[in-house]
């Protein structure tokens, strides 16, 4: 075998097994997906094609664009709440110190459990009769604080919002305490000639140093907005009266409760649209913003 | 701070109490963080603690330790819950996974990484389309797929899809790191007569033993917590993982809060361990991956 063949069979073989194990089992779906959405089917039985009808009932469906706010408003709870919680502690957690390492992987710990698991223990915190918040409550003499936490529509995606923002800003604080290391020391020499203190030095010469991180933290709190589904699905599911309804949720509903595939493959193909035009979106407010 | 004013006129003193005030502001920063950091591990301090209670105990002193520490809790849990099968399954799933995603990922970057060839740009564009794709949107899709394939309610349903969502990271942290390495060594390597397979398994993968860490913590962490594909794609009780067999004992055992607790804090226990060993890799490893996936 001559060496050109060799090098060839070499990359074919190296190459060609992840290749088609990806493309078949993440782009091939989507694609069909796409395709399945001008059908009516029941996942059995006869398809009819029904032309644009699954993706004009999602755009005129209330539901579906109020399961696109609450994911906004996920994206909102981590903007403003992981993002500024995981700056504060990261310029007060930036020494390496045993203690500062404690701290950090204190924080850090829940991302390693499983989402079910913390779904279940959240649900027994909030929970109306036995959960320890309103048994807190009481116990301060609060009794009028007492909330049906996750039954009550107005406040359920509030309560949702507190175990999502517990749950992820380690992976923020690790970022940004990276970034603040990141800063050369002649800077923080200089600025100390200068007499910049305290204040003045954060939000002269730290934040703008860390700004490019803080852009990418933001463009994540969008992405990882549509991750919330099993959160959402293990405490409320979706519920009580869609109030917590996720775009992921809204999908799974439609799909696996009803029995309407080709209307929940038209649904996938929107939140695939949805999502890129958001990062893409994000990215580029983000890159032109300077 | 204290004002120039009184430094003027007593600079010892002033210095002391500076450094005083220094102190006790550095206490309170410190107080607060571990009141933060407790405040953040007491609901999995409470699932540990509240395994061991009893029911009445659970509702009535839920802040309160057990009088008694009923390790019989477990047991029960483990048998009740048939845990035995779960961990069975998401053992297998988790390493068939595992191993499949660090091969073929680490062999896919050395090709990127080391070799020129036609398409290459269209391959890296490929796998990198597939990390903007948000995975829960791809559940319906995938679940058609499979049933036409006809492999729902198999290991393969989950290792499949599993690796297949892993390689875009594991390649692109591992063609990073391979392309740190100098060309001298592969080319010393030639001339000793190893083939590009012996190269790869000899050296490159050795070499690469630190970026494969990162690829392979992040995965497992990922396969052992996934929920939403086994919930999807597995209705066969047999196959159940533990977070699915979790969360369809929690619904059932619903009123006995006690039993639920101790199967959730037996789940937990391999992720707390490889956390308390590696927490450095695995915060760093998550956070890499949360960057690029």
């Amino acid at each position: 075998m001559s060496s050109a063949l060799r090098i060839r069979g070499f990359i074919a073989i190296g190459l060609l097994p992840a290749l088609a194990l990806f493309v078949f089992f993440v782009i091939v779906p989507i694609l069909w997906s796409s395709y399945y959405g001008f059908f009516d089917w029941k996942g059995i039985g006869a398809m009819k094609f029904i032309g644009l009808d699954n993706y004009k009932e999602v755009v005129q469906d209330r539901l579906f664009w109020h399961s696109f706010k609450n994911n906004l408003l996920i994206v909102a709870a981590s903007v403003f709440g992981q993002v500024p919680i995981a700056l504060l502690l990261s310029l007060v957690l930036l020494k390496n110190g045993w203690f500062q390492k404690f701290i950090r992987a204190s924080i850090f710990m829940p991302m390693v459990l499983s989402s079910v698991v913390v779904g279940i223990i959240w649900g027994y915190i909030y929970h109306p009769q036995i959960g320890i918040l309103n048994f807190l409550l009481d116990s301060l003499g609060l009794e009028s604080w007492k909330m049906q936490w996750l039954s009550d529509p107005a406040v359920s995606m509030y309560a949702i919002m507190v175990p999502i923002i517990w749950l992820n800003v380690g992976p923020y604080l690790i970022m940004f305490i990276a970034a603040l290391q990141n800063i050369p020391s002649e800077i923080d020499d200089a600025a100390n000639i200068d007499g910049a203190r305290g204040s003045r030095k954060l939000f002269s010469i730290k934040l703008p140093m860390i700004w490019d991180t803080i852009k990418v933290a933001v463009v994540l709190c969008i992405s990882g907005s549509l991750k919330a589904f099993d959160l959402i699905y293990v405490m409320t599911g979706g519920g009580p009266a869609n109030s917590t309804e996720l775009l992921a949720s809204y999908m799974y509903n439609n799909t696996f409760s009803i029995y309407r595939f080709g209307y929940g493959s038209a649904v996938s193909t929107m939140i695939i649209i949805i999502s890129l035009v958001l990062v893409a979106g994000s990215q580029y407010l983000m890159k032109s913003k300077k | 701070m204290t004002t120039p004013s009184i430094s003027a006129v007593h600079p010892a003193s002033s210095a002391g109490a500076g450094a005083g005030t220094r102190k006790l502001k550095g206490g309170i920063l410190s107080l607060g963080l571990t009141v933060y950091a407790l405040v953040t591990l007491y609901p999995l301090i409470w699932l540990f603690i509240s395994a061991f209670k009893t029911n009445e105990e659970f509702y009535s002193r839920p802040f309160g330790l057990p009088d008694v520490w009923n390790w019989s809790n477990y047991a029960r849990a483990w048998e009740v819950a048939d845990m035995g099968t779960a961990f069975m399954n998401s053992a297998i799933v988790t390493l068939l996974a595992l191993a499949i995603t660090l091969i073929m990922g680490a062999l896919c970057a050395y090709v990127i990484s080391r070799f020129q060839f036609r398409g290459k740009l269209l391959v890296m564009g490929t796998f990198m389309l597939g990390m903007l794709i948000p995975i829960h949107s791809t559940l319906v899709p995938l679940f058609i797929l499979m049933n036409k394939v006809d492999i729902l309610n198999t290991y393969a349903a989950l290792i499949l899809p599993y690796t297949a969502f892993e390689l875009p990271i594991a390649i692109f942290v591992c063609v990073a790191y391979m392309n740190t390495f100098p060309k001298e060594i592969e080319e010393a390597a030639m001339i000793d007569g190893s083939g590009y397979w012996g190269i790869f398994l000899r050296m490159m993968l050795p070499l690469s033993l630190p970026a494969l860490a990162t690829v392979g913590i992040l995965a497992f962490l990922r396969y052992w917590n996934d929920f939403s594909f086994a919930l999807v794609f597995i209705s066969d009780p047999k196959l159940k993982t533990l977070p699915l067999s979790l969360s369809i004992f929690a619904t059932g055992y619903s009123t006995d809060y006690k039993l639920t607790m101790a199967a959730m804090a037996l789940a937990v226990i391999p992720t707390i361990l490889a956390y308390l060993v590696l927490q450095e890799q695995v915060m760093k490893g998550m956070t890499a991956g949360a960057v690029k996936g």
